[in-house]
């Protein structure tokens, strides 16, 4: 288990929230959830169970049909915007979408400038987000559209960072990226998970990626939330995760086939098998 | 068995560039074969897929060297639209190919621009909506819909032409795992049924190694290791140092070999990963 504080007071409360688009389509219903200060978590669901709709409901982008969301004491009904998305940062599923500046520097101080700091403040809050992505100086001046996707992907979320949320949702990080760029993005995210104490929502098909960063996932289908816990409860029971047309990653599905030479069918990375493995081996004839 | 697909000698690069994209590729491709192309990003996979259905030289510019043949002939040798008939490319990023206001109508294109008459467009579209699962989207504008509905239509639009050879470049990465395998599973029919060739570009192994033939690997443009499925996946230690993170089942194999407590050939498949240890597990202790 991991070792980051995590508090007793949720952070974000939501209560029976529905929510419906305006041509009448329920993208939600009922749902229920509390996310704590410090915790990872990865949001997993077939394309279209609501993933999305429900990170924009919780940086208040939409507002719930009924019920509420409550983000640090603040009910997303009655609260600026520009209130919410201080506490949570949404990075969108393709970073082309989120940038549109014609420099890195502009890109990274948009929110802060929006929010109205001054240009002294925006400068140090350009340079500490710049600093934590890891984006070097010299792209300052660059337009995001000529760096790699990888790095606009930092600057995106280097964007999001400037305003300081307490919580960032990261929507499919590691989507069209290699196994390296996946890892880069997925170790810094756990780095300003860790050490910068932010807590870290992540929505991604990815499931070998939820199984080595993720320690909670929620499960949604159609809108609701189908099953909420640890990672390694969840990736036990696959007939859950059938149901909703996700599987477990391929190490777990190992060890569930394995269940009968020992293995735990809640395994959830390729370390956590070897070590069963050894020990399975000096108990039994493995 | 006929080559769909030969490369011989073949040096690409764009104009303006320092490096070439691709360098000194040889490889073949047999009518009918399945053929895994893996790589990190920015190792010349894409180029590759634009230079056998003609996209390069036809649309870039740039130095071309060496051979690119498909069916035999050299792909500048073809007549205009003739290649695009034969060879099928599903791109990794499928708004770049709609043009269309309906899925439908999407659907319905390429067909109409290779002059099919309209009942046998009628059949394809049928064919084709049943195939990826379409059917309640064909009125909805394809700018609509999901990023993962996006992947199915600009699949089943380019496979209603039939091409004899498909290039899909990276054609799952916004799927769910379900819709993912169901993807592969329509590719696994084409292969049994028709004999196409198939070209798929990914990232996930875990889907494209059971269908897989055979695999290239490239790196920064070059190909640094080629062969059938099983026997290319034994060259981990080349796959890892190149950035390619293989399925878990294979890691931990390959995990075990490296550490003295497994011998032998590393099983691809979850299936024969789980044979394999239960076949250590009936084994006397090796102490």
């Amino acid at each position: 288990m991991n070792t980051s504080a995590i508090t007793d007071q949720p952070f974000i409360r939501v209560q029976d929230l529905d929510f419906a688009y305006p041509d009448g389509t329920r993208a939600l219903e009922d749902v229920n959830l509390t996310i704590s200060t410090g915790e990872f978590v990865a949001l997993i669901g077939q394309n279209g169970s609501g993933k999305t709709t429900l990170s924009k409901c919780l940086n208040g982008l939409y507002k719930p049909t009924s019920g509420d969301v409550i983000v640090d004491g603040l009910n997303s009904k009655t609260t600026p915007i520009v209130q919410m998305v201080r506490r949570v940062g949404y990075v969108f599923q393709n970073p082309d979408h989120q940038l549109f500046n014609s420099n890195c520097w502009d890109e990274i101080a948009y929110g802060p400038r929006n929010i109205q700091l001054t240009e002294d403040e925006v400068k140090t809050r350009v340079e500490e987000a710049a600093g934590v992505v890891g984006l070097p100086e010299m792209y300052f001046g660059e337009h995001p559209f000529f760096l790699s996707k990888g790095l606009r992907q930092r600057v995106a979320i280097a964007s999001i960072l400037a305003l300081r949320p307490q919580v960032i949702i990261v929507d499919e990080p590691t989507t069209g990226q290699d196994a390296r760029q996946s890892f880069e993005i997925m170790d810094f995210l756990k780095d300003l998970n860790e050490k910068h104490a932010h807590t870290i929502v992540i929505i991604t098909h990815d499931m070998p990626i939820v199984g080595k960063y993720a320690r909670r996932v929620i499960v949604m289908g159609e809108g609701r939330i189908l099953a909420d816990g640890p990672t390694t409860e969840i990736f036990a029971h696959p007939d859950v995760l059938e149901k909703t047309f996700l599987e477990p990653p391929q190490i777990t599905q190992l060890a569930q086939l394995a269940r009968d030479l020992g293995f735990y069918p809640g395994t959830l990375t390729v370390e956590e098998m070897l070590t069963q493995y050894q020990v399975i081996r000096g108990r039994t004839r493995l | 068995m006929p080559l769909a697909v030969e490369i011989k000698d073949y040096t690409w690069q764009y104009l303006n560039t320092q490096q070439p994209a691709l360098k000194n590729i040889n490889f073949q491709v047999e009518e009918g074969t399945f053929l895994g192309v893996i790589g990190p990003n920015g190792s010349g996979k894409t180029t590759l897929a634009y230079s056998i259905d003609g996209l390069i030289p036809g649309q870039y510019n740039g130095i071309k060297q060496g051979q690119v043949h498909v069916f035999g002939k050299e792909v500048e040798e073809y007549a205009r639209g003739q290649l695009q008939r034969i060879v099928g490319v599903v791109f990794s990023d499928p708004e770049a190919q709609f043009t269309a206001m309906t899925v439908e109508d999407e659907l319905v294109f390429g067909m109409e621009n290779l002059g099919m008459d309209l009942p046998e467009i009628r059949e394809r579209l049928e064919w084709v909506t049943e195939l990826t699962g379409l059917r309640h989207l064909l009125l909805k504008p394809p700018y609509e819909i999901s990023g993962g509905q996006k992947q199915r239509v600009a699949l089943a639009a380019v496979l209603a032409m039939t091409p004899r050879v498909l290039i899909l470049d990276e054609p799952t990465s916004m799927l769910d795992p379900v819709s993912r395998r169901r993807v592969f599973d329509v590719l696994l029919k084409l292969k049994q049924e028709q004999r196409n060739t198939i070209i798929v570009i990914e990232h996930s192994l875990e889907n494209l190694i059971p269908l897989a033939d055979r695999m290239v690997l490239l790196s920064e443009g070059e190909m640094t290791l080629e062969g059938e499925t099983r026997a290319f996946f034994q060259n981990m230690d080349l796959l890892i140092g190149q950035g390619i993170y293989p399925p878990g089942a294979l890691r931990f194999f390959y995990e075990l070999k490296r550490s003295a407590r497994f011998e032998g050939q590393l099983p691809i498949s979850l299936e024969d990963a789980y044979l394999e240890l239960e076949r250590l597990s009936s084994q006397a202790p090796s102490v």
